[in-house]
């Protein structure tokens, strides 16, 4: 069945017409070619797929497309201005948090969202708050290291 | 070195950071193209079984499904495989693990693809299941391989190394250390899944877009299972989301499958894994069983080893007799000894598939072997770190294949480091004397590792580049090495711009293209910093030569005259000429601006029946320190604490290097603690991220790494290799920290949860 949303993705309105089973990560995907938003595994068990839902980090393989009418959702393509990469961005190719790139967009999500609610976090907290995304190149070393830099220079 | 402007330089980024930051890089499974159909794969629900029925009619008869096809739809059955051919792009006659592809349907949605699958008319007969190597071997064991293959039953082939006669050295040693390891599967778990995508091109041909390691090889392959010559298969690599040796014949049958799909639909098709398809279908890291002989004298001087091992190759052979191969050359780690014998036989069972994983071999070996050296350290009452400096490789010494080793060698200066940096003594002690029932204990552990540089006695080790000056000054890059996330496009680049003088931003470097890089084997062993590095300097010099000729000429002076400072070229007068005008005057010359080089590397030899010769040409070397924390009450250790020094001789691009080490540790610590893909009967026990668990950011402590820089006079400035070697430590010195802190020997990888009463 066929239902229509009205939300904003990276701040653009959007009204669609979505099936009651489509997951907000096809619809971002498949409808809008929003393509940065990762397919890791669409059972919540890698954070590759993650976005902002009116801020908070979400597997956006396990919420409907019909459940985000009225919400703000924000994708890593929403994440730079006017072609300035944001300081998470520029700090995870800084550090070489970044290399074969899957995982990276869900890691921005969950990183932005982390230094959101809290700007000074420790060592600990940003593992805490990385702890739903999964990296099999880097062991999160360099990732880490990013987030703490750009909460330290915020 | 200082000279340098950019090889070794800390402030040297990726050439992929920025696309892949902001989501505009591309992978296969964001491709998608006009009236494009979608692939699903009908799979093996039995470990091992006979094909009765296999009717695609109700699958045809259903709406939106286009297309579907079997083994039939192939040349020889869709037949391959290298070095056994043993495989088939779609199951012919036999499945023979639990996953097998056995038909592809093609739809107009994803969900009609899938109704077809399930429309397929199979009929399967289930055959006894070869879920253990060593009942694999018995004579009354059902046969796996396929009738074509020469094996003797199960038992696919036999690796030996012989270098001198330990049974008398063993026989007289005061002190003979034998145990045996069990080391399990390990899935690749890339964040990105298998992923293929076919288009038909006008000349009957096919482009295909596959997230493969080796373009030209899964160009090869589907060619011939096609029917077609290979210009017309034309494979280009999209982003690649992470490989780690997993993503080569998994890769080639499901090219194979969209290419023949799109050839008969006339429309591109794209087929994307689901992770469970993935864990499933994919072949594994091949489980070994290693037993070991080690002998001492009274001083700790190590005499001889004899090693024994059983190799898990499961259904098809893949890259284990590969593997294998590699294990055997190391299966006595990086120490003197007077004699070495290897046996190891590769063994088909039910148990998936087994084939290339970051390590290839030696992760298993050396786990097994520096568990092993830990033991008789224990046994002599020795510091392991301190048994591992008097018995390791020392330049000028002989390998356990009994081969010189000319080059210099940073083993030494590894282990010392780790053991500097971690508080080894101290902790040592301290750890030592901990109260037996203390509730939380700790230990610390040790091991290190040798690796053969390249391909070695694998095959032919050689890589092309090729260079263009374009019109606008730019200059184009091609090899046909990859990157998959390990970043040699951004070593190729570097590489570039250092011998040609030019800045960084001038070279592009192109995406692997099968129609526009030149055939360079196998994206694999670590080989591509050296090899593909080496065709990169090669052929930056032959253009550079042609670009000094003009400035000579622009200059009126000899070309041995030329300074360069920054791009410019200036000669004894001491005009400068720019990047631009030196080009420009060599294009009035005629000179061609176009270079093609090619390298390999200095060759080896090694005879498999006498099991002797000389394996590879050079080694890394490395030792890891890990620290973990045992909670006796819930039976789960912590890793708490990992050093890591690795001889990777002139390391050119440092971040990259730090990341691939942090990242190899990190798999190191799934390997030893947690990862484990178990069959239980041939069946899969683990096939989701839940259950299969790889290391979270909160499962691993601080790492601190470093490279002690050797210099390899036939690598690129110096440089060796490191991508698959820095795993190869952290299971064994994971394993070996836990028996300080335990007191008791897990001979098993993953080491399961030791609860205590």
């Amino acid at each position: 069945m066929l239902h229509e949303i009205t939300f904003t993705v990276n701040g653009d309105p959007y009204t669609l017409a979505v099936y009651s089973q489509q997951t907000l990560l096809k619809v971002l995907r498949e409808k809008l070619g929003l393509t940065g938003t990762k397919i890791g595994c669409e059972n919540g068990e890698c954070g590759a797929c993650t976005v902002l839902w009116d801020g908070e980090p979400v597997n956006s393989c396990l919420v409907l497309a019909v459940e985000a009418n009225g919400h703000a959702i924000e994708t890593v393509e929403g994440m730079s201005v006017g072609g300035e990469l944001h300081p998470l961005q520029k700090a995870f190719i800084e550090h070489n948090a970044v290399q074969c790139g899957f995982c990276t967009p869900g890691m921005l999500m969950s990183a932005k969202s982390l230094l959101a609610r809290n700007p000074q976090p420790t060592e600990l907290e940003v593992r805490e708050a990385l702890v739903g995304n999964l990296c099999r190149c880097t062991g999160y070393v360099r990732i880490v290291d990013a987030v703490l830099d750009v909460a330290k220079n915020q | 070195m200082s000279n340098l402007r950019y090889v070794g330089h800390a402030e040297l980024r990726s050439v992929d950071g920025r696309a892949r930051v902001t989501g505009e890089a591309q992978y296969v499974c964001d491709m998608t193209l006009p009236g494009m159909l979608y692939a699903k794969v009908l799979r093996s629900p039995l470990p091992h079984a006979r094909i009765l029925t296999l009717d695609l009619a109700p699958a045809l008869a259903l709406p939106g499904v286009v297309a579907a096809i079997t083994h039939a739809d192939f040349v020889e059955h869709g037949n391959f495989g290298w070095p056994v051919k043993d495989d088939y792009v779609l199951a012919y006659q036999k499945v023979r693990y639990q996953g097998e592809a056995i038909a592809v349907v093609a739809a107009e949605t994803e969900a009609a693809a899938e109704a077809g699958v399930e429309a397929i008319r199979l009929e399967l007969a289930a055959l006894p299941v070869v879920g253990d190597m060593q009942a694999a071997l018995d004579e009354n064991a059902p046969r796996i391989p396929p009738a074509s293959v020469k094996t003797d039953g199960n038992l696919g082939e036999t690796i030996i190394l012989r270098y001198g006669d330990p049974e008398p050295l063993l026989a007289a040693a005061p002190v003979v250390m034998e145990t045996s390891y069990d080391l399990r599967h390990q899935e690749h778990a890339y964040l990105e899944t298998e992923g293929a995508l076919a288009l038909p091109e006008p000349d009957g041909g096919v482009t295909l877009f596959a997230n493969n390691q080796s373009p030209f090889i899964n160009r090869d392959i589907v060619a011939s299972v096609l029917g077609l010559p290979p210009q017309q298969v034309r494979s280009i690599q999209p982003h690649i989301g992470g490989t780690f040796g997993g993503k080569d014949d998994v890769l080639y049958e499901s090219s194979a499958q969209v290419a023949k799909l799109a050839l008969l639909t006339g429309r591109p098709v794209r087929l994307i894994f689901t992770r469970a398809e993935s864990m499933l279908a994919s072949y594994k890291r091949q489980a070994l069983r290693v037993h070991l002989r080690l002998g001492s004298d009274e001083r700790g001087n190590l005499q001889a080893a004899q090693v024994k091992m059983l190799a898990d190759s499961g259904a098809y052979a893949s890259m284990t007799p590969m593997a294998a191969w590699r294990a055997t050359m190391h299966a006595a780690g990086a120490y003197r000894y007077q004699a070495v014998h290897v046996d190891t036989q590769v063994i088909y069972t039910n148990n998936g598939y087994s084939g290339a994983f970051r390590g290839f071999g030696n992760t298993q070996a050396a786990a097994a072997v520096e568990m092993a050296i830990d033991e008789l350290a224990e046994r002599l009452h020795r510091d392991p770190l301190e048994f591992r400096l008097q018995n390791c490789l020392r330049q000028g010494d002989r390998t356990m294949t009994g081969n010189l080793v000319k080059h210099e060698v940073g083993l030494p200066a590894c282990l010392e480091w780790v053991r500097d940096k971690s508080g080894w003594q101290q902790k040592r002690a301290r750890y030592a004397a901990q109260p037996a029932d203390a509730p939380r204990r700790r230990g610390i552990g040790v091991a290190c590792y040798f690796h053969g540089c390249g391909l070695g006695g694998e095959g032919t080790d050689f890589a092309v580049s090729t260079l263009k000056i374009e019109r606008d000054y730019s200059i184009t890059l091609t090899s046909g090495l990859t990157d998959f996330g390990q970043g040699s496009r951004t070593v190729f680049t570097l590489l570039a711009a250092e011998e040609l003088g030019v800045e960084l931003a001038r070279v592009q470097m192109l995406r692997p293209d099968t129609r526009t890089a030149i055939d360079s084997g196998p994206t694999v062993a670590s080989r591509a910093s050296i090899v593909g590095g080496n065709a990169v300097r090669v052929t930056a010099t032959k253009l550079g030569q042609r670009l000094r000729l003009a400035a000579a000429d622009l200059c009126a002076c000899a070309p041995a005259q030329i300074i360069r400072a920054g791009e410019q070229y200036i000669g004894p007068r001491e005009e400068p000429h720019s990047f631009e005008e030196v080009v420009d005057h060599a294009r009035a010359l005629g000179l061609q601006l176009a270079a093609e080089g090619r390298w390999e590397i200095p060759a080896v030899e090694w005879d498999l029946e006498t099991g002797t010769g000389k394996p590879y040409f050079a080694y890394v070397f490395g030792a890891q320190v890990a620290e973990v924390e045992f909670n006796s009450r819930t039976g789960r250790t912590k890793v708490t604490g990992l050093w890591a020094a690795h001889d990777g001789g002139t390391i050119l691009y440092p971040q990259g290097a730090y990341g691939q080490l942090y990242g190899g540790i990190a798999q190191g610590v799934g390997y030893a603690l947690m990862e484990g893909y178990l069959f239980k009967d041939g069946v899969p026990q683990r096939t989701d991220l839940r259950s299969y668990r790889v290391p979270r950011a909160i499962d691993l402590p601080e790492i601190e790494g470093t490279f002690i820089e050797t210099r390899l006079n036939e690598g690129p400035y110096g440089a060796k290799n490191l991508a698959e070697p820095v795993m190869v430590g952290t299971a064994p010195a994971i394993a070996n920290a836990l028996f300080q802190a335990t007191g008791e020997r897990v001979r098993r990888l993953p080491i399961p949860p030791q609860p205590r009463p």
